[in-house]
C-alpha cells in the first residue's frame, strides 16, 4: 500500500524534473533579469589583493586621487609576465565621506599606470537590486504600442483565415475523392520549410522587381513595377505579412483538424444522412461541435504561435518599419544593438502573460460550450 | 532580410566555436574575428592566412557578443585556445575594461620600425590611455556612394559627382524621379544606415555627431531629410541591408553604403558602376572611418606565435591582399596599390578622395559606450523612424531622442568623440531635451 501511494509521483517525477530544468529555472532567471538591475559598486581593499578586508566601496564613473601604486608581475600559464597595477585610491563615496582603499586595474581607467594621479572607477562587484525600470522602458519605448497592435492585428487576420482553410482542406481529404491523398502531399509542403524561408520566399514574390512584378509588367498591366514593400503601403506589407503566413503554417492546424476528424465515429454522420441533413447540416451540428476539443488545441497553439511571428516579418518588411512584439523582444536583446537582456525578459513575460490569458479565454469558452451541450 | 541568416550563421559560428578545442592542435594559432564571420569571406581570409609561414594559422568567424562571452571565459579559467583576436574598434572598449588584453606597445613599436601606422589609429587602440596599446590597428573601411553609369544623365549640370553637396544629390534623385518615373537613389535603412546619420548627415550639417543632435542645424537637417530627399528615395529602402544587391538588380541607380557591401557590385561589372564621396552639407564633408584592430588575450597559449601573425597582418603584401580580396584598406604607409582590379581601384579613389577633401570631418565610431555600444544607433534609427516615417514633430522628437542619448552617455561616462570638441567627463549634448 505504502508504495502504491508513492508510484504516482514516481512516475511524474522525470517530466517534473524536465520541466524544471527547462521551463522553470530559466522562467526565475528571465523574471530575476526582468525585475532586478545589477548596480555595480567598487569595493576598496586594505592591502593589494583580491580577497583583502573591504574598507569602504565607490560608485562607477567616480573621480578618484591615486596615492600610491604597486606593480605585481603575474607569470602566465603562458610563460608570458604581465605587470598589473594596483592603485591605494582615496575618493568620495555615496554618503559624502571619504574613503581609502586598494583597487585592481580591471576597475578603473587611468589615462598611464605609471605616473597618472588621477582614475575614474569604471567597474566593480555586482549589486543586485529590485526596479521596475525594465518594464517602464519596455511601457515608454516608442514602439511598444506598434508592436501590440501589429501583433494582435496578425493575429485577428491570420487566425480565422487559417481556421476556415484547415477545415476545408481537412474536409478534401477525408472526402476520400480520387487523388485526396496527392493533396495531403502537396498542403505538407509548407511544413517543411522554415519561417525565414518562407519569408523570403514572399519578399521575392512581392519585391520590387519580384516574381509579380516582372509578371505584371511583362504582361503590359503596369508600366512600371508597382512598390508593394514601402512605408506608405503599411496594408500591402500587413497583406503580404498574412498571405505568407497563412502559406506557411495553415498545414499545422490541417494536421490536427484532420486527426479530430479521424475520431469522428462515421455512424454519427450517416446517421444525419439517414434523417436528411445535408453537407452544411452535418458540418454545422455534428463535424463542428465533435471537432471542437482538437479545434481548442489548434487555437491555443496557433495564439501562441501567432505571438512568436518573426522571421517572416523581418524577411518581408526589414523588421524596422513593421515590427512586432517578438521582433521588439530580439532588438533589446541583440548584442548589436540594445543589448539589454532585461528589457527583452520584460518583453517575453510580457508575451507569456497575453497568451497565457488568451489561452485560459480559450479553454473557459469552449469548456461552457461543452457544459450547454451537456445540459440541453 | 539577411538578419536571420546572419542569426543562423553566428549559430553555425557559435557551434565552430565550441568545437574549435576540439579541433585545435598544439601548433596551430586560433585568430578569432568578428570580421569576415560570414562564410565566403572567411574563405578568402583563410587563403590569405595560409601564406603565414610562422605556423597553422585557424581563421574562426564569430560575432560579438558569442566572441566576447567566449574570451571573458576563457580569461576566468587562466588560459585560452585564441590567439589573436581581430575585432572592429567598438568592440575593444568591453574587452579593455575588463582587463582581458595584453599590452602591445612593444610589439607596435617593431612594427613601426618597419612600416609606417596611421597615427590617428594607433591612438585610437590605446582607448584614451598613452601607455597601454590594446589593439594594433589592421585594417580600415568607409562608407560611401555608388551610381551607376546610367544615373550620370539626370546629374543636375555643371555638378562635380566628386564634390557633391546634399543638395545637389537630392536634386540629383528628383530629377531620376522625374525623367524615370521611379525613385531612384537608395539608402540601407535595414542596414547600417545608422552610420549614414551619424558619420555623414549629421556631421554634414552641424559639424558634431551627439553634442548638437537637437540643435536648430539638426532640426534643418532633418527637415530636409524629410521633404527634400527621402520623397525621392526608393521607397523599398527600408527592406535593403547590402546596397549591391537592389545596384546590381537595377532597382536604384545610386546608393550609399559600406566599402565591403558595394563592392560585389564593382567586382561583377567593374565598368557599369562609379564610387564617388559621400556629399557635403552646410558644416562639411562628415565621414566615418571604420577602423579594425588586432589584440591579444592575454591567456593565449602561445604569445609570441600570435604576435607573428599580428606582424604578418600588418605587412603591406599582407595588407594588399585584404584590400583586393575583401574591401578593407590598409593602416599602413606603402601599400602598393597599383595591381588593383578596375572595380576595386575605382572604389579606393573614391575612399581616398573622400578622406582627403579640403572640407572633410572624419567622425569616429561612438568609443566609450563599452558594452551599450549598439544602443546609440537604436536612438538614431528612432528618430529617423518617428519624424521621416511616423512624421513627428522633429523639435519634439529629436529632444525626446536626446534625453535617451545624454542618460547614455551620463551612465557610460564617455567622453565626447570626434568630431564633437573634446570633454572632461561624460559628454554633455548642448540641449539635452530634458
Amino acid at each position: 500500500m505504502q508504495r502504491a501511494k508513492w508510484t504516482p509521483y514516481l512516475l511524474l517525477l522525470p517530466s517534473l524534473i524536465y520541466l524544471a530544468i527547462f521551463f522553470l529555472y530559466p522562467m526565475t532567471q528571465a523574471f530575476q533579469l526582468a525585475f532586478t538591475r545589477e548596480g555595480q559598486s567598487l569595493n576598496l581593499r586594505a592591502e593589494a589583493a583580491a580577497d583583502s578586508a573591504v574598507t569602504g566601496n565607490l560608485a562607477l564613473q567616480t573621480e578618484v586621487r591615486v596615492i600610491e601604486r604597486q606593480q605585481i608581475d603575474e607569470v602566465l600559464p603562458n610563460g608570458a609576465t604581465r605587470p598589473i597595477f594596483w592603485y591605494y585610491v582615496s575618493g568620495t563615496d555615496a554618503n559624502g565621506s571619504t574613503v581609502e582603499g586598494w583597487v585592481n586595474q580591471r576597475s578603473v581607467f587611468i589615462e598611464n599606470r605609471r605616473t597618472s594621479e588621477t582614475a575614474r572607477v569604471t567597474s566593480g562587484e555586482a549589486v543586485r537590486e529590485w526596479t521596475f525600470d525594465h518594464l517602464n522602458r519596455m511601457l515608454t519605448d516608442f514602439r511598444f504600442g506598434t508592436a501590440v497592435s501589429t501583433t494582435l492585428l496578425l493575429m485577428v487576420l491570420i487566425i480565422p483565415a487559417q481556421f476556415v482553410l484547415a477545415i476545408i482542406m481537412a474536409l478534401v481529404l477525408q472526402s476520400q475523392i480520387r487523388g485526396s491523398s496527392l493533396f495531403l502531399y502537396i498542403y505538407a509542403i509548407p511544413l517543411g520549410i522554415s519561417d525565414l524561408v518562407a519569408g523570403i520566399l514572399w519578399f521575392a514574390i512581392f519585391t520590387q522587381r519580384g516574381f509579380l512584378n516582372s509578371l505584371l509588367v511583362s504582361a503590359g498591366f503596369l508600366d512600371l513595377p508597382f512598390i508593394f514593400i514601402q512605408a506608405d503601403h503599411m496594408a500591402w506589407m500587413i497583406t503580404i505579412i498574412v498571405l505568407a503566413e497563412i502559406w506557411r503554417a495553415t498545414s499545422i492546424v490541417m494536421v490536427i483538424v484532420v486527426s479530430g476528424l479521424q475520431a469522428i465515429p462515421r455512424d454519427y454522420l450517416e446517421a444525419g444522412e439517414v434523417f436528411g441533413a445535408g453537407l452544411w447540416q452535418r458540418l454545422r451540428y455534428i463535424i463542428l461541435p465533435l471537432l471542437k476539443p482538437s479545434l481548442q488545441v489548434a487555437l491555443i497553439l496557433r495564439t501562441i504561435l501567432a505571438f512568436q511571428v518573426f522571421a517572416v516579418v523581418i524577411a518581408i518588411t526589414g523588421g524596422d518599419i513593421v515590427t512586432v512584439l517578438s521582433n521588439e523582444t530580439f532588438r533589446w536583446y541583440d548584442p548589436g544593438r540594445f543589448n539589454n537582456p532585461s528589457v527583452a525578459a520584460v518583453y517575453a513575460g510580457f508575451i507569456m502573460i497575453i497568451s497565457l490569458a488568451i489561452s485560459l479565454f480559450y479553454m473557459r469558452a469552449v469548456r461552457s460550450q461543452e457544459e450547454s451541450v451537456k445540459a440541453a | 532580410m539577411n538578419t536571420k541568416i546572419r542569426l543562423l550563421l553566428s549559430l553555425i559560428a557559435l557551434v565552430m566555436l565550441v568545437s574549435v578545442p576540439v579541433l585545435a592542435q598544439d601548433d596551430t594559432i586560433t585568430f578569432i574575428s568578428t570580421q569576415f564571420n560570414v562564410v565566403e569571406e572567411g574563405e578568402r581570409a583563410r587563403a590569405i592566412l595560409a601564406g603565414f609561414e610562422g605556423g597553422t594559422v585557424e581563421f574562426v568567424g564569430s560575432e560579438e557578443g558569442p566572441m566576447i562571452d567566449l574570451l571573458r571565459a576563457e580569461a576566468q579559467s587562466g588560459q585560452g585556445v585564441q590567439d589573436v583576436v581581430g575585432a572592429l574598434h567598438g568592440t575593444f572598449p568591453t574587452l579593455a575594461s575588463e582587463d582581458l588584453l595584453f599590452d602591445l606597445t612593444d610589439l607596435l613599436a617593431e612594427i613601426e620600425a618597419e612600416y609606417d601606422v596611421a597615427d590617428a589609429y594607433v591612438e585610437l587602440g590605446r582607448m584614451g590611455t598613452d601607455d597601454y596599446q590594446y589593439y594594433i590597428p589592421w585594417m580600415q573601411a568607409t562608407f560611401t556612394m555608388a551610381a551607376h553609369n546610367d544615373a550620370l544623365q539626370y546629374l543636375p549640370e555643371g555638378v562635380d559627382v566628386n564634390a557633391l553637396t546634399w543638395e545637389q544629390l537630392a536634386e540629383w534623385a528628383e530629377n531620376m524621379y522625374n525623367e524615370t518615373g521611379e525613385a531612384k537613389l537608395g539608402l540601407p535603412v535595414a542596414g547600417l544606415f545608422h552610420r549614414f546619420l551619424q558619420g555623414y548627415l549629421f556631421p554634414s550639417f552641424t559639424g558634431g555627431m551627439v553634442t548638437r543632435f537637437n540643435s536648430a542645424d539638426a532640426v534643418e537637417m532633418m527637415r530636409f531629410l524629410r521633404d527634400d530627399l527621402w520623397p525621392y528615395v526608393n521607397p523599398q529602402s527600408i527592406s535593403y541591408e547590402f546596397m549591391n544587391e537592389p545596384l546590381l538588380s537595377g532597382e536604384v541607380l545610386v546608393a550609399f553604403d559600406h566599402v565591403a557591401r558595394l563592392k560585389p557590385a564593382f567586382d561583377e561589372q567593374p565598368e557599369n558602376f562609379i564610387a564617388f564621396p559621400a556629399p557635403a552639407g552646410p558644416a562639411g564633408r562628415g565621414f566615418m572611418p571604420v577602423i579594425a584592430g588586432l589584440g591579444i588575450p592575454f591567456t593565449t597559449s602561445d604569445p609570441e606565435a600570435a604576435e607573428a601573425v599580428i606582424r604578418f597582418m600588418l605587412m603591406p603584401e599582407t595588407q594588399a591582399q585584404v584590400l583586393t580580396e575583401l574591401g578593407f584598406y590598409p593602416v599602413i604607409a606603402g601599400v602598393d596599390e597599383s595591381s588593383l582590379p578596375e572595380g576595386a581601384a575605382r572604389q579606393a579613389a573614391a575612399v581616398a578622395a573622400q578622406a582627403t577633401a579640403e572640407d572633410a570631418i572624419p567622425s569616429l565610431l561612438p568609443v566609450g559606450l563599452g558594452a551599450r555600444g549598439g544602443e546609440i544607433n537604436q536612438i538614431f534609427r528612432n528618430a529617423f523612424t518617428r519624424i521621416v516615417i511616423d512624421g513627428e514633430d522633429i523639435q519634439t522628437a529629436l529632444d525626446a531622442e536626446a534625453a535617451t542619448l545624454q542618460t547614455l552617455l551620463n551612465e557610460t561616462g564617455a567622453a565626447c568623440w570626434a568630431p564633437d570638441p573634446a570633454s572632461e567627463g561624460p559628454c554633455q549634448l548642448e540641449s539635452s531635451g530634458m
